[in-house]
């Protein structure tokens, strides 16, 4: 675990962090506004000290209660993976800028966020369906898209443990809408 | 003469009987797509300049490695553009995986890149045990090290076999799957599986080494460096192959690093970035091996790169045999396994470059999000910066240089 890692992001982006900076095993997290993007992956990119030059992954998440898009990133100046979470993107219009402009290759990646997510990266010009048909209309990998065999909402239930619900249910379908946890 | 109606043909009768008229010819292809272009960048595709025209290739292409579809556009011999259609291959892979518990997600994960399933298995293992902060036992990382290397030079023979196939050279596939099938056997031996191991369990492995696999890989062994050199001159020496493959699909160091390249792609333009010594995971820091890398850039470099690493990998393989200690092949883990909330990131270096996986657990059983990263994906997007220009048969050359599995890249 890098400390002196800690300590150089918590003074280069004081102003812009949303949380407080996690360490546990060797990764480090941060967290930011969807609108710093560009800026703050633009200064991990470049600073002499920092010099995160390689885009590990880009992903889409739904906590159930809000979208984020995740970045790991990785750097010769440090022993850690870096993971940059842009918090807070609302669930009716999850908007992000596109990070294409320092990384080309991300562009399939958000392709693929925006079709399991429906996650819109400002900025990337290629931004269509990747994997599901152009006719296809909802985003699989959202919280609330059930798949048909589901174990959890089947009638028996809860009658096993591994058939249990999780956390709380849609009050009009009464279907299970799993909540990532708060931290 | 009366025309025919469907209603006269017997519903037996075969497409090819005479007797079935068709009113609108069959394998007629319509590139354009029946929808308003949804992007910049698709509309500027679908439209054809003069003297251009679409050709479809696949998805039933036999050098696609799999169901891909790459819509061509072409000038003549030479190719303008292309546009690779993705998804006959989508399983929802991360989506069954977050509706199974943590034992099942790894199943699941092995049909990614079906010709190197232990490292599909590999990097969810790695998250799940980070979730947990289970210490794997020692015994176990060295077997963990030792099948995964072997699974690798496999990889890398059908890998030579294949990108020689699809430049015209039918020999090599079929020596390099004489040296693979040895392989896969011993593979078999060991995990009672030859393509889908789900030999990796999250704290150890299935199984401990037994007499049939140690015997295979005794005598394997003892052969193998001059099977591989011998099998290698058949390309190496060649100089039709070597004229074909230099100085084609060139990549620069820059270039590649903003694509997010990974492993022997990326190693080929100069950077010797590899998973296992620039984050090191599982027992590799105590291993002694190089990393190759090569500055061209381009299809005879990454095919030169990847005989290299079979070499280092026959390496790893010889000290992990020597270095095996004795012990338990397992953590104590409950059947049920329930790990605190929070996030894991593992990555490690496969055959093709960096498998990652990012799983977040909300404290159940079941993985609340987890997140696959393949690197095939990663690399098919290249292609399209590195074929317009070349000729059509270049296409496959260059696809299969940057050896795409399509099970992966569809997920």
């Amino acid at each position: 675990m890098d400390r002196a890692l800690r300590r150089r992001l918590e003074a280069r982006f004081a102003d812009r962090l949303t949380g407080p900076v996690r360490q546990r095993h060797d990764e480090t997290e941060i967290r930011i506004a969807p609108g710093d993007v560009p800026e703050v992956l633009l200064a991990l990119h470049d600073e002499p000290g920092l010099r995160f030059r390689m885009l590990s992954d880009l992903a889409g998440v739904d906590t159930g209660s809000a979208m984020q898009v995740v970045y790991h990133l990785w750097s010769d100046t440090t022993g850690d993976w870096l993971r940059v979470i842009a918090d807070g993107l609302s669930r009716d219009d999850p908007r992000v800028p596109s990070v294409t402009f320092l990384w080309k290759g991300s562009e399939w990646m958000e392709r693929e966020a925006y079709d399991m997510f429906g996650i819109t990266f400002e900025g990337n010009r290629d931004l269509r369906r990747i994997y599901m048909p152009p006719d296809y209309t909802s985003f699989p990998l959202r919280k609330d898209f059930f798949l048909p065999d589901d174990a959890a909402r089947s009638p028996g239930g809860g009658v096993r443990h591994m058939e249990q619900t999780h956390g709380p249910t849609n009050a009009e379908t009464g279907a299970h809408v799993r909540q990532a946890p708060a931290s | 003469m009366t025309t025919r109606t469907p209603f006269d043909i017997p519903a037996h009768a075969s497409s090819d009987d005479p007797r079935v008229t068709l009113d609108e010819q069959l394998g007629t292809f319509e590139p354009i797509p029946p929808y308003p272009p949804r992007t910049e960048r698709e509309a500027e595709f679908y439209t054809l300049r003069d003297g251009e025209m679409f050709v479809n290739m696949g998805p039933q292409h036999p050098s696609t490695h799999g169901v891909l579809r790459v819509v061509l556009k072409i000038d003549g011999e030479k190719v303008v553009d292309l546009d690779p259609v993705l998804g006959y291959l989508h399983r929802g892979v991360e989506k069954l995986c977050e509706n199974a518990d943590y034992h099942q997600a790894i199943c699941y994960t092995d049909p990614l890149e079906y010709i190197s399933s232990l490292f599909c298995e590999w990097s969810p293992v790695i998250a799940f045990e980070k979730l947990l902060d289970v210490q794997v036992p020692r015994r176990a990382e060295y077997i963990r090290v030792l099948s995964g290397e072997l699974n690798r030079i496999a990889s890398h023979a059908l890998f030579m076999g294949w990108f020689a196939l699809d430049l015209g050279g039918l020999t090599p596939i079929l020596w390099s799957f004489i040296e693979r099938d040895e392989i896969v056997e011993m593979l078999a031996a060991l995990t009672g599986q030859r393509m889908l191991f789900n030999y990796f369990r999250i704290g150890g492995v299935n199984g401990d080494l037994n007499h049939e696999f140690m015997s295979r890989l005794g005598t394997w062994m003892s052969k193998a460096t001059n099977q591989i050199n011998s099998n290698q001159a058949l390309l190496n020496d060649n100089e039709i192959f070597v004229r074909r493959a230099r100085g084609l699909g060139v990549m620069d160091t820059a270039t590649a690093l903003s694509m997010c390249m990974t492993g022997p792609n990326l190693r080929a333009t100069g950077v010797p970035f590899d998973v296992r010594r620039a984050h090191p995971y599982s027992i590799y820091p105590e291993l002694d091996f190089d990393i190759p890398s090569r500055t061209e850039g381009d299809c005879l470099a990454r095919y030169l790169l990847r005989m290299d690493e079979v070499k280092q990998s026959l390496r790893i393989i010889d000290q992990c045999l020597h270095e095996m200690p004795d012990g338990p092949i397992m953590a104590k883990l409950p059947r049920l396994i329930r790990p605190r909330p929070g996030r894991a990131y593992a990555a490690i270096e496969g055959p093709r470059g960096q498998y990652a996986t990012y799983a977040i657990s909300d404290g159940t059983d079941q993985p609340f999000r987890m997140r696959i990263h393949d690197p095939s994906f990663v690399h098919l997007q290249t292609v399209g910066l590195l074929t317009p220009g070349n000729l059509i048969a270049d296409t496959m050359a260059i696809m299969a240089s940057l050896d795409p599995i399509m099970g992966g890249v569809d997920k």
